[in-house]
């Protein structure tokens, strides 16, 4: 009985260290989040982590106790004096402890963000958002904005790039297809629209128009975080590494004089 | 099995006329022309190539069934077959495992050279992929194409030459008949024969990039496959090959363990290492013709073409039909090792296995639950309600696969555990397969899993499973085995300083990929922004050290097969019933009949679990 008063006693101060040292770390354990899924998947996280850290002290702590306390000395075959093959308190706790802690991780984090997520997908909860047209080809994310009839947003080097003001609800809505090779029904391949500081993706199918409802919180821009970026997530041929672009977070009116440029960009484009 | 085997001076031709794997790829050149031209001469749109997609399909077939005739099937199967009694002498020495066997343990032996040789070339691969992932930018491979067929090789290799193969084909054919008191095993025709699908499998695989870079990885993603050069159709049928091996040695050795075991050796006293076996045979037999014709659908998608999966049909049924094979694999791949762990340990700490009948249904309901998690990998894609049960069982099966760890931990408590370099392998993978469970249970929920899916997260996650839980225990089952399959013991001291090698390696590796993931690091680049240099540089650098050290292990385990000091036949004290014979085992397994009467695991009863009654 002591043996194992010991190691309990051991097993606990260092799941309480591992805990101080996880809440060092928890603000950034997704390094950057800045949009409402993010937030949610990052407390998912680190409730698991908060409760998976005792677990995994168990049972490292189990094997080096092992590897000090009970090792054989000289190597040679020494039967333990204790030969039991059966502990009905240890294999009830066992049991018992993780049905409990599965059923609760089912039911919280899983269930209750699912809940949350689907809810905030609804359209009765989408009025007004922000919608923006998501297309994916080989290689390259085009955006539009219909509500302001922006058809492909540009930077000043005329690449893509997605802007978006702080604070409001953005509305994707994802295909995957080639919009200058229609005719070819091999040309749409699965990508995965993410941008890694939102803290979540989709997968943009061919075939099917897809959605995603996310609020950006923070102001950030890709220029100085890399996490702000749209990055294909999902193999989609030799130019999938560079099937990226620019994201910036700013404020309503710096989007409504962005919104403008744009216009007027296309108004002048072609001529 | 003896009767094959014309151990006297015959009338009959002894010896082939040339070396029979040298005969093997004569056939399958001759096999390949002859089915190829065949279908040049029925093709109704003359004037294309000399070979082209379809004639390639067609004349792999004939490559296959030449290089399985050639290298024995003729002499050993075919002629059988017909009443013809098989004049060959099996070869002395080494030269017996270049040709068709069907003997279990030359099987078996066949099988863990052909998958070490192929884990050498997956792993070269592997270091050219992180020797590329030093820097932000293509600087090794010259194509990005290129890149991206490296990891399609590494995993389709990995997985089905490697992780499904070593521990069945190999340790399995080797242990099983031994483990229950067999004198062979069911099917040994069958058996030998399917190992010579690995080399064509592997070949196959390998050489795909020959008709052109494959882009899809080890899961051949449609509708990207079919836009893919023709390479991909030899994905598709190498992994048809390798599968069809594995599928050989589940009914094989899946009959062997329900009729051929010994008296004595009740479903009671089963060993845990042939439940494993068991179990995984139950699941290759279930999922694997599942996922060949999956993948027959891929083929002919492409071939005839078919609209099966792209955006004319539905991309997500392939998904689907992917992983509905794709994650009992895994399990395929690591329940022998969580079933080794309890097989190894009670020998090594000379105690009685705690919880004996817990490790079992463990290893059952792992089974039985592989099958109902599949989607979890689809989370990104999937109809929101699909979410709740998969997530939910696959939060489940965390709950059988700690029913190892229960078995194991009980057994360790107040142990005397010897420390040889099996029994620190054992440890060393149990905490690998920790760390890999439990980022298992944060994949599990998806909106964690809807940030790292697809990232060096997932990455590391599914490698810590498989190297850090079935290559460690590989590595520990061939420590504690090779006394009885060479006679000979290992060098304690290389066999303990290369295990610290490889857990240095292995851990300074991946642990850093989960941060990679979480920080931004997507899957199936050869560039990535540069802001992830620094720690991928780490990264590649501990992995060359775990290459190392494989190459080392793999040097040592040769040394003791030839040189290593001679050994007595039970070194380790264990009770299970391949302690029993000689090291290495006679032809029929053991010098008379076996009669098992007590546990194999009770280290309180001084009674040997079983008795060797010589012949009379």
């Amino acid at each position: 009985m002591g043996e194992v008063v010991g190691f309990v006693v051991v097993w606990i101060i260092l799941s309480l260290l591992a805990e101080w040292g996880l809440s060092a770390v928890k603000a950034h354990t997704l390094y950057d989040v800045i949009a409402s899924q993010g937030f949610l998947a990052e407390r998912a996280f680190n409730f698991l982590a908060t409760w998976l850290t005792p677990v995994f002290v168990f049972v490292v702590v189990y094997l080096i106790y092992v590897l000090i306390r009970f090792h054989a000395p000289n190597g040679k075959p020494e039967r333990s004096r204790s030969q039991f093959i059966r502990n009905k308190g240890f294999v009830a706790f066992w049991v018992g402890f993780s049905f409990f802690v599965n059923i609760l991780f089912w039911l919280h984090p899983t269930s209750a963000d699912l809940e949350q997520m689907f809810a905030s997908d609804m359209p009765s909860r989408n009025h007004g958002d922000l919608i923006v047209d998501v297309t994916a080809r080989q290689w390259e994310w085009i955006f539009s904005y219909p509500q302001y009839k922006v058809t492909q947003a540009v930077n000043h080097l005329g690449e893509d790039e997605l802007e978006l003001p702080v604070g409001r609800k953005v509305e994707f809505v994802m295909r995957s297809y080639d919009p200058f090779h229609t005719y070819d029904v091999y040309a749409g391949v699965i990508h995965d629209f993410w941008i890694p500081a939102f803290g979540t993706k989709e997968d943009v199918i061919p075939g099917i128009t897809r959605y995603e409802y996310i609020r950006p919180t923070v102001l950030a821009s890709y220029k100085t975080n890399p996490m702000v970026r749209v990055q294909c997530a999902e193999v989609c041929g030799p130019g999938h590494p560079w099937m990226e672009a620019p994201v910036s977070i700013v404020t309503p009116s710096h989007f409504s004089k962005w919104i403008k440029h744009q216009q007027t960009l296309e108004a002048h484009a072609g001529g | 099995m003896a009767q094959n085997i014309v151990t006297e001076a015959t009338p009959y031709r002894t010896r082939p006329t040339m070396p029979p794997v040298l005969r093997g790829f004569l056939w399958a050149a001759i096999g390949f022309l002859v089915l190829n031209m065949a279908t040049i001469a029925v093709d109704p749109f003359r004037g294309h190539p000399f070979i082209t997609e379809i004639s390639a399909v067609i004349g792999w077939v004939g490559g296959v069934i030449g290089w399985l005739l050639g290298v024995g099937g003729w002499e050993g199967v075919v002629l059988p077959l017909f009443g013809v009694p098989n004049p060959w002498v099996a070869a002395p020495g080494w030269r017996k495992y270049l040709e068709l066997s069907t003997e279990h343990k030359v099987i078996g032996i066949q099988y863990l050279i052909s998958s070490t040789g192929t884990f050498g070339i997956a792993g070269l691969l592997a270091m050219g992929i992180r020797y590329e992932l030093m820097q932000p930018s293509l600087h090794f491979f010259t194509y990005p194409d290129q890149y991206l067929t490296a990891v399609g090789v590494h995993g389709t290799l990995m997985m089905f030459a490697v992780g499904t193969v070593a521990l069945v084909g190999g340790l399995g054919n080797y242990m099983v008949p031994l483990m229950i008191g067999a004198k062979g095993t069911v099917f040994p025709r069958l058996s030998g024969i399917g190992h010579w699908l690995v080399p064509a499998g592997v070949l196959t695989v390998i050489f795909s990039p020959l008709f052109g870079y494959w882009t899809t990885g080890w899961r051949g993603y449609e509708p990207l496959a079919s836009q893919d050069p023709s390479g991909i159709i030899y994905y598709y049928l190498g992994v048809a090959a390798l599968t069809l091996s594995s599928t050989c040695v589940a009914v094989n050795l899946a009959a062997t363990i329900v009729f051929h075991r010994s008296n004595g050796v009740t479903w009671a006293r089963l060993p845990l290492f042939v439940w494993g076996i068991l179990t995984v045979s139950l699941l290759n037999l279930i999922w694997l013709p599942e996922i060949q014709m999956t993948f027959v659908l891929g083929l002919l998608d492409r071939l005839v073409p078919f609209n099966f999966f792209d955006a004319i049909g539905s991309p997500l049924n392939y998904l689907s039909l992917f992983w509905l094979f794709g994650h009992p694999e895994v399990y395929i791949v690591v329940v022998p090792a969580l079933a080794l762990w309890n097989e190894i340990i009670p020998v090594m700490a000379q105690k009685s296995l705690f919880g004996r009948s817990w490790a079992v249904i463990g290893l059952i309901f792992v089974m039985m639950l592989s099958g109902l998690v599949w989607a979890h990998h689809m989370f990104t894609n999937m109809r929101n309600s699909e979410m709740f049960p998969f997530s939910f069982f696959t939060e489940m099966i965390s709950i059988p696969t700690g029913f190892s760890f229960l078995a194991a931990i009980g057994t360790l408590w107040k142990s005397r555990y010897r420390l040889f370099t099996p029994g620190l392998l054992v440890i060393m993978s149990m905490f690998n397969f920790l760390v890999g469970g439990l980022t298992g249970v944060f994949l599990a929920d998806p909106p964690v899993n809807l940030e790292v899916h697809n990232t060096f997260f997932v990455v590391a996650h599914f490698h810590y499973t498989i190297i850090g839980g079935m290559v460690f225990t590989w590595v520990a089952a061939m420590y504690y085995w090779i006394p009885k399959l060479s006679g000979r013991m290992y060098n304690e001291f290389w066999g303990k300083l290369l295990a610290i090698v490889i857990f240095i390696g292995f851990n300074g590796a991946f642990s850093q990929m989960f941060l990679l993931g979480l920080h931004g690091m997507n899957r199936w680049v050869p560039a990535y922004p540069p802001y992830l240099k620094p720690m991928n540089y780490e990264v590649s650098l501990f992995a060359f050290l775990l290459g190392a050290g494989f190459i080392g292990h793999g040097i040592h385990l040769w040394w003791t097969w030839v040189k290593g000091p001679v050994t007595p036949d039970n070194p380790w004290n264990g009770r299970t019933l391949e302690w029993l014979t000689t090291s290495p085992p006679p032809p029929e397994n053991f010098n008379g009949e076996v009669l098992v009467t007590g546990s194999f695991y009770r280290y309180d009863i001084d009674k040997p679990a079983a008795v060797l009654h010589p012949p009379e």
